[in-house]
């Protein structure tokens, strides 16, 4: 008899004990994030969709050799008059259908103080083709930089 | 609980839920008792019917017609209303948001949306099915639901048919549901439909016993099975030295009133087939129980019946342990509302609290300890009676 009422005393305990439990979790905010009107800001190692400054790069080749997908390639600038190697890059590309997110490129890179080629915290980025991961910076070259190497 | 640093969005949220309450409030002692205005619409259209020379009969047809019109509308807005608090209450539960975004403030319109979208896909009669049960098993589960707010008071003077055997009707017209649950799983020639339909069946005829045996001490007490007259017998209060303590509501009497109304509380989550005990569908075991292979407009009666049942057994405990529409400053029609929807979020908290039974424990739950409980109950309010 009294381990008949205990039972039934216990038992509703427990189920008024969880009653308790998610109406605390009612009053409590949401973690949820409203993605495209709120957007969490990532960590500061995090590492996202890479970018390049092209004016920046020597074309010195340590990132195509770092890299382990050999998803970089580059061709450096050439003097038009002396056909000479600038340290200067022509176009510099970027295959991320192949790119792993490593870092090991923006450790390999020697530029300073801002590496040329870098990760972001940018994370909003789609291809709708193959061809479009493919990513190429072209720089243009200048004038005066061919005329510098004529007179020196 | 440390106190949460409001938002932005929050404090709109409150700002907007304070001006809803205002404006309803204010609005609602406009209008006051429904009653009062139903009479005098129908007092005019008397009238006008004399000036025009319209048969009585006619008047009293239209006046019918009126009337299922405003509980269909009443059963469909309010059922849609609960759809989305139960998908609110249940995200904020979990630690989620919910719909946020149909509507706007929310995504107050998620449901809308979704009638709209299953009024608007096809509807698949399975080859194996038996045509005509398919059919007519949702009809069969809906009709017995909308026939029972016909006996419902929804306040003073609110209730389409005053029956002296009220209750009793109310029991007896919403056991027929089993049979379209039945229906359902036998017509769709689906295993799991049957197996479905055959729980739900063992399920229902279990807990309708203690169901109505809890209620047997209200109608001792009362001697009474009109539910106006059972909500009319639990005005005014109680009081101690002169001092009105606790309202004269059955479920503040001691021992008797909670025990039939936790009783009553179980068995109602039971009959509404709801998650403690919705073994009848339970996704993990049987995909979706009797309703697996209904879509569009045939899928959405079932759910319609089943929140109407819930806002059903809700007013019905409003009435019988509440007092009905008493209470002070607002009109009868808004305590019923209030009250009523209390009990509604009753249910969803159990839906979201508790896990399912097992169909031998559930079983079990209902023979050995809820109808001696209540046999034990009618015992003990005989012999209150006899002292």
């Amino acid at each position: 008899m009294i381990r008949y009422f205990s039972r039934i005393y216990r038992v509703s305990k427990a189920l008024l004990q969880g009653m308790g439990v998610t109406f605390c979790w009612l009053f409590k905010p949401a973690i949820t994030v409203q993605y495209p009107d709120e957007k969490l800001t990532p960590a500061e190692r995090f590492r996202g969709a890479l970018t390049f400054d092209k004016e920046t790069c020597t074309a010195c080749l340590l990132c195509v050799k770092a890299c382990p997908t050999a998803c970089i390639t580059l061709e450096p600038a050439t003097d038009s008059v002396t056909k000479k190697r600038l340290a200067k890059v022509s176009w510099y590309q970027i295959d991320f259908g192949k790119c792993n997110y490593c870092r090991l490129c923006e450790e390999a890179c020697p530029t300073k103080p801002i590496k040329s080629v870098r990760h972001t915290h940018d994370y909003e980025w789609g291809m709708k083709q193959r061809s479009d991961m493919f990513v190429k910076w072209r720089r243009e070259q200048k004038k005066e930089e061919t005329q510098l190497e004529k007179t020196a | 609980m440390i106190f949460p640093v409001l938002t932005q969005s929050q404090k709109r949220s409150i700002g907007v839920l304070a001006a809803m309450a205002g404006f309803g409030s204010g609005g609602v002692l406009l209008v006051g008792e429904l009653n009062v205005r139903f009479s005098q619409i129908w007092n005019f259209a008397q009238e006008i019917a004399l000036k025009n020379s319209i048969p009585s009969f006619i008047v009293s047809l239209v006046s019918m017609v009126i009337q299922c019109s405003l509980l269909i509308g009443f059963i469909s807005v309010s059922v849609m209303f609960m759809v989305w608090w139960e998908r609110k209450i249940s995200a904020h539960m979990q630690s989620r948001l919910g719909p946020m975004f149909t509507g706007g403030w929310h995504g107050w319109a998620q449901t809308i949306a979704d009638a709209i979208k299953l009024l608007l896909k096809e509807d698949i009669i399975p080859v194996t099915a038996n045509p005509w049960v398919h059919r007519l098993a949702p009809v069969l589960v809906f009709v017995p639901c909308f026939l029972c707010y016909a006996a419902l008071p929804f306040g003073k003077g609110l209730i389409s048919a005053d029956l002296d055997i009220g209750i009793l009707y109310i029991f007896a017209i919403s056991g027929l549901s089993v049979l379209g649950i039945v229906m359902a799983g036998w017509g769709s020639g689906n295993k799991y439909s049957l197996l479905g339909g055959l729980r739900a069946a063992a399920q229902s005829v279990s807990y309708e016993i203690p169901r109505v045996l809890s209620v047997v001490p209200i109608l001792m007490f009362t001697g009474s099975l009109k539910l106006t007259q059972i909500a009319g017998a639990q005005t005014g209060f109680w009081s101690l030295y002169g001092i009105p303590v606790l309202p004269r509501w059955f479920i503040f009497y001691p021992v008797i009133g909670q025990l039939a109304f936790i009783i009553f509380l179980i068995c109602s989550v039971a009959e509404t087939n709801r998650t403690p005990f919705d073994i009848a569908e339970a996704e993990s075991e049987l995909v979706a129980g009797f309703h697996t292979e209904y879509s569009g407009m045939k899928f959405s009666f079932f759910f319609l019946a089943e929140y109407a049942y819930v806002f059903l057994s809700s007013g019905m405990m409003t009435a019988l342990f509440l007092g009905g529409g008493s209470g002070p400053f607002f009109p009868s029609w808004v305590w019923f509302l209030l009250k009523s929807f209390a009990f509604v979020f009753l249910f969803l908290w159990f839906r979201w609290t508790f896990p399912r039974l097992r169909v031998d424990r559930l079983m079990e739950f209902t023979w050995k300890f809820l109808l001696p409980w209540s046999f034990f109950n009618i015992l003990l309010t005989g012999f209150i009676q006899l002292i």
